[in-house]
This record gives structure tokens, C-alpha cells and sequence, in this order.
């Protein structure tokens, strides 16, 4: 096998202007290939990112209003959803639903240090929204269960209220202000790109602002979920659930507003394998007329080196060597200028990466070791079917050939 | 008998058949020097093909060291001309961008010899043709007969039952001629069966036995 590939390095060393020319259209079809299923990967990347872990397993549930008329009820009724949904949803789903969680929105209101003061609508939140929304802590502490249980009047701030209020972000951690009449305490800072949302627990909010029982929305955690039909049963039973609370027909879409994260997420990751595909087949095609370039140099070759296939033929060169040498000679060439194609793809792309790799619609739009090798596959078997029919010429090679003047 | 044609029939097929051998009868013993010289369309070139297992022929039988060869699939043809027979051609026939060494291997290679212990072969055979020097020469840079000698040491590297040489002097000089006919004298008188295509009188008075050839048909000495 060594002494096959010493055959092979010399053939094409035989032939370097050839062997190059070839070669070059192969490169250039890996790195268009490259370049491309990079660019795919890294929108790939941030899509995964942003759906990443139980974060897509998520209906959302806002007020609506009704379009059915239902039980002597006329239509265009308003339906908000209320605090006690948050227990009957669990209850009535135990297999779909994981937990609830909710928020309430309090109306504007002035929160005052002894320095300074801003207007903000303070939110009334669950725990569980810093992992929905990736909140990330800068000093102290987010809302915690026990603030929730004890209905206790703490606020967590953005870092630029932090420096409104107090000067200094770093100083704001244990310091009071005052918002709806009370006094607060500050536990935590955050820093968040956008969000910029003052945080109560919800029950404090609720006792403040929601002695009616209304909440903002309802945060449905999904257990168990796999496929559109999955997605699809967890909206409808849980509008079963709210209908019969709520007074409404349970086939009215309208009355509360559904947003089924998984359903969004499933669509995505289709039109991302379908991307990933289309790149795949656009790649291939491209890298496609390099192999016809490879196929159409190796007839060339076989038919210049006729004589020499006559002699090897003649002093005992068997059908299959002569066939394996044309075949493997391809491969050679295909894979060793698809390789330069995949190192300069590659370094294109370490270059975008370092642009624009940290941005949202693109992350880390690398190729990695599994399309390293998808790549090799592709390599290889495009180079033995470029090779092949030039091959299968040079057995049809007489070994009389060799008796045939030059 | 290392060598033995048995009524030998071959037609080329085509809008008018041709009928080149005509019923060859030919036995070479175990080293001989033969020459079989005929004019131009005679059926030497034929008669050169089958005895080198390169071309099949149509009725007859062939037996070339004990064997028959007779409907051979192309690997057990290659493998009997890799084993049993060492070509030297007119034109030489060495790969261009192979050295000296390489070529005198190549049938060690097709043989799955190592490549350490094939060119420590070669080099032997090197040596035998006074070559040792040139060993790691381009065809291109060796004189015609230095070209030959190679060509001889890369015929006798797998140990062959015969040599057949097709026109060896064709492309050389009157001089260095003589010096392959020693060459081929001296392999010969060390045992070695040889068989000398050629058109070349003085060749054939330097071998033993001369087969004449004309119109497909050996012609009685």
C-alpha cells in the first residue's frame, strides 16, 4: 500500500502543472463548501443557543378576547387569565405540565432613593423568570422562592437604575427605596443587554396590584415533548382546561392568546435542517464540476501514459493494479486539493468568527471535526468516482501496447 | 523443452480475414539462443505476441515451461508473464521518471516483493550489467546501450524461464549492437533460454539456432 502511494506521489510529481490545474478547481469547491456550511453552522449556532435546554418547552398564555358566542355569553369578551389557573393547569395536566409560573404587571410607579428617583413599572415575577429570560446577576441575588412565600418587599434593578438611584451599581445591593407607598429592599443588580424591567416577587404584586385575581400571563413549563403532535395536544389541553374555568368554548382560539414555544421551535429547526440540506446540495454541485475536472484530467492522463500502462501490463501488472493506481492517483489529487480548499475555508472562517462571532445572528460559525470528516467522505468517494471510468479505460489497455513505438 | 508451439493458428477477424500464422510447429529446448527473424508481415511480430503470453491465438497448443497456455484469464496471463518471461524491447521501454533502480524493481512490485528487499535485488542486477553506478539515473540520462542493459537487468530480475527480446538492437549503434549480443551470449552460457526477434542478419549469426519465418509459416532449415 506504502509503495502504491510512492507509485502515486511520482505520477503526479511527474505532472505538477497538470496535477495543480486539476486540483485547483477541487479546492476551490471545497472552500466555496466550507465557507458555506459555516456560515449555515454559525446561524445554526445562535438558534440553538437561543432554544437551547427546556427554554423552547414553554406556552405562553396572554388575554384574548372571545370570538364564540358560548353559553348565552355574546362574543367579544375579554378573558384574562387568573392566579388560580396557575394550580388547575398542573392539576388538570400532570402528564403535559411540568410547573407554572406567571407575572403581573403593576402600573407606573415612582421609585425613589434618598438621592435620586426614576419611574418604572415594576414587574411581579416567579423565579424561574431569570433562566426564561437568561438574566445575568451582576451583585446579590434574583427573586427567590422564599421572597414569593413570605411576600416579601424586595426589588432587583438594572445596572442603569442601580446607577440612578445610587450612583453606583456596586452600592446598590442592601440599600431601601421607596416605590407604592412602602419601602424595598434592593437584593440584586442585573446586566442584561435589553432588559432593563424592575423585579418584585409576584405574590408581593399580587397583593398590591391583583386582589382581583388577574395576572399578566401564564408560563406553562412542557414535560414530555417530542413532536408537532406532542406540541399541538399540550395547546389544546390546556385551552380545554382554561375554557372550562374561563366560561368559553374550548374551540375558540381567540379568547386567550397561545404562544406553544415547542411548535415555533420545531418549525425552526426544520427550516434549519432545510438550509443545512440546500447547503449541502449547493456545496456538492459546486464541488461537482471540480470532480468532472479531476475525471476529464485523469482520462487525459490514462490516455497519455497508454504506452506506460502497456509496459507495466506486459512485465506482469494485473488489470486490478492498473485500475487501483488510476483510482487511488484521483483520490490523491481530490483529497490532497481538497484539503487546502478545507484549510483556507477554515481560516476564512476563523476570521468571520473573530468579526462577527460573538454577534446574535451569528456564533461560532466554525466547522468542526464531524464535518472535517463528513468532508473527507464526501473527498474520497468523489475522488474514486472521478477516478473510476478513466480506470476502468486504462485496463481495457493491451499489454501488446508496450510493443508499439512511442 | 522449454518452448513448444504445436500447429499454431491465428486469423485477425475483420471485412477480409487474415491468416497470419498458419500452423506454427516450434520447440525450443532449455538454453537455447534462438533467433526468429522473418520479413515485415511475416507473422514474427504475432508469433512474438503469443510466445509473450500478449495476444491469444485461435487453434493449437502452447506449452511454455510445463505449461499450457491456453484461454488465460488477464490476471493468470500477467502473473505467467510477470513469473515466466523477461521482455527486452526495441524502444527499451523504461517508465521515463522512474530511475534506473525503480525500473529494474517494477516487476518485483507487481509481484508484492518489499520495496527494501526488491531494490537490493535490482541492485544485484545492476551490478551483473555494470550498472551499479547508474543505478539512480534517469532513462534519460543513459546512452541507448546502457538503456538496454537496464532493460535486460529489469528482464531477468524475476528470474524468468525465457527471455524474448524483440528487436533489442533495433535502436542501437553497430557497436554497442555487438556489446548487447555479448550481453545476451554471456546470460545465455550461464544457462538462460533466449528468444531474439529481429530482422538483423548479424544478430542472427550470433545466436545458435536461426527460425526462419515467412507468409505464417516456418520455413525448413
Amino acid at each position: 500500500m506504502l509503495d502504491l502511494i510512492r507509485e502515486i506521489g511520482q505520477a503526479m510529481r511527474n505532472n505538477k502543472l497538470r496535477t495543480f490545474l486539476t486540483g485547483f478547481a477541487v479546492t476551490w469547491g471545497i472552500f466555496m463548501l466550507i465557507i458555506l456550511l459555516g456560515m449555515a453552522r454559525g446561524v445554526t449556532n445562535s438558534f440553538a443557543e437561543r432554544t437551547s435546554g427546556d427554554r423552547s418547552k414553554r406556552l405562553n398564555v396572554y388575554s384574548g378576547v372571545t370570538s364564540k358566542p358560548y353559553k348565552g355569553f355574546k362574543e367579544g369578551r375579554w378573558i384574562t387569565p387568573d392566579v388560580d389557573d396557575i394550580e388547575r393547569l398542573k392539576a388538570d395536566n400532570p402528564d403535559l405540565v411540568e410547573s407554572v409560573a406567571s407575572y403581573k404587571y403593576l402600573g407606573s410607579t415612582d421609585i425613589a432613593s434618598v438621592t435620586d428617583h426614576i419611574s418604572k413599572s415594576p414587574e411581579g415575577v416567579y423565579p424561574a423568570e431569570q433562566e426564561m429570560y437568561r438574566i445575568p446577576m451582576l451583585y446579590g441575588r434574583f427573586i427567590n422562592d422564599a421572597d414569593l412565600r413570605s411576600l416579601r418587599k424586595v426589588m432587583v434593578i438594572g445596572t442603569d437604575d442601580a446607577k440612578t438611584l445610587f450612583g453606583d451599581a456596586e452600592k446598590a445591593v442592601g440599600q431601601r427605596v421607596n416605590a407604592f407607598g412602602l419601602s424595598w429592599l434592593v437584593t440584586g443588580v442585573y446586566d442584561h443587554e435589553w432588559l432593563s424591567d424592575v423585579y418584585i416577587p409576584f405574590t408581593t404584586a399580587m397583593a398590591i396590584g391583583g386582589t382581583d385575581g388577574k395576572v399578566s400571563n401564564l408560563q406553562v413549563k412542557l414535560k414530555g415533548m417530542k413532536t408537532m403532535e406532542d406540541a399541538d395536544r399540550a395547546t389544546s389541553e390546556v385551552r380545554r382546561s382554561l375554557a372550562r374555568a374561563h366560561d368559553y368554548d374550548e374551540s375558540d382560539e381567540s379568547a386567550l392568546y397561545m404562544h406553544n414555544r415547542f411548535s415555533s421551535y420545531l418549525r425552526e429547526s426544520q427550516s434549519f435542517s432545510i438550509l443545512n440540506m440546500s447547503i449541502w446540495i449547493i456545496g456538492i454541485f459546486t464541488l461537482l464540476s471540480g470532480i468532472v475536472g479531476v475525471s476529464n484530467i485523469m482520462f487525459v492522463s490514462v490516455r497519455e501514459r497508454t504506452h506506460e500502462i502497456g509496459i507495466r501490463r506486459a512485465i506482469g501488472a494485473k488489470p486490478r493494479s492498473v485500475l487501483l493506481q488510476v483510482v487511488l492517483e484521483s483520490v490523491a489529487i481530490t483529497a490532497l486539493f481538497g484539503y487546502i480548499g478545507v484549510f483556507l475555508g477554515m481560516t476564512v472562517m476563523q476570521l468571520v468568527d473573530m468579526a462577527f462571532g460573538s454577534s446574535d445572528f451569528m456564533r461560532n460559525p466554525t466547522i468542526d471535526i464531524s464535518i472535517a470528516i463528513e468532508v473527507t467522505i464526501v473527498l474520497v468517494m468523489a475522488g474514486a468516482l472521478a477516478g473510476l471510468f478513466p480506470a476502468l479505460k486504462a485496463t481495457k489497455v493491451k499489454p501488446v501496447e508496450a510493443l508499439r513505438d512511442e | 523443452m522449454i518452448i513448444g508451439l504445436k500447429d499454431i493458428n491465428k486469423t485477425y477477424p475483420g471485412a477480409v480475414p487474415l491468416h497470419v500464422l498458419k500452423g506454427i510447429n516450434l520447440e525450443i529446448d532449455k538454453g537455447e539462443l534462438v533467433s526468429i527473424m522473418g520479413a515485415s508481415g511475416s507473422g514474427k511480430s504475432t508469433l512474438l505476441n503469443i510466445l509473450g503470453i500478449l495476444d491469444t491465438y485461435d487453434t493449437g497448443e502452447y506449452h511454455l515451461d510445463g505449461v499450457l497456455i491456453k484461454n488465460l484469464s488477464e490476471n493468470r496471463a500477467a502473473e505467467l508473464r510477470n513469473r515466466m518471461i523477461g521482455f527486452v524491447f526495441q524502444s527499451f521501454n523504461l517508465i521515463g521518471y522512474k530511475n534506473a533502480l525503480e525500473n529494474v524493481a517494477l516487476p518485483l512490485f507487481y509481484q508484492g516483493v518489499s520495496r527494501k528487499k526488491r531494490n537490493a535485488m535490482a541492485m544485484e542486477q545492476l551490478e551483473r550489467m555494470g550498472l551499479a553506478d547508474r543505478a539512480h539515473h534517469l532513462p534519460g540520462e543513459l546512452s541507448g546501450g546502457q538503456k538496454q542493459r537496464v532493460a535486460i537487468a529489469r528482464s531477468l530480475i524475476t528470474n524468468p524461464s525465457i527471455i524474448l527480446a524483440d528487436e533489442p538492437t533495433g535502436a542501437l549503434d553497430s557497436k554497442t549492437s555487438k556489446d548487447v549480443m555479448q550481453v545476451f551470449r554471456d546470460l545465455n552460457s550461464e544457462g538462460m533460454t533466449i528468444v531474439i526477434v529481429t530482422h538483423d542478419p548479424g544478430v542472427g549469426q550470433a545466436t545458435g539456432r536461426v527460425i526462419r519465418i515467412a507468409d505464417g509459416i516456418i520455413q525448413p532449415s
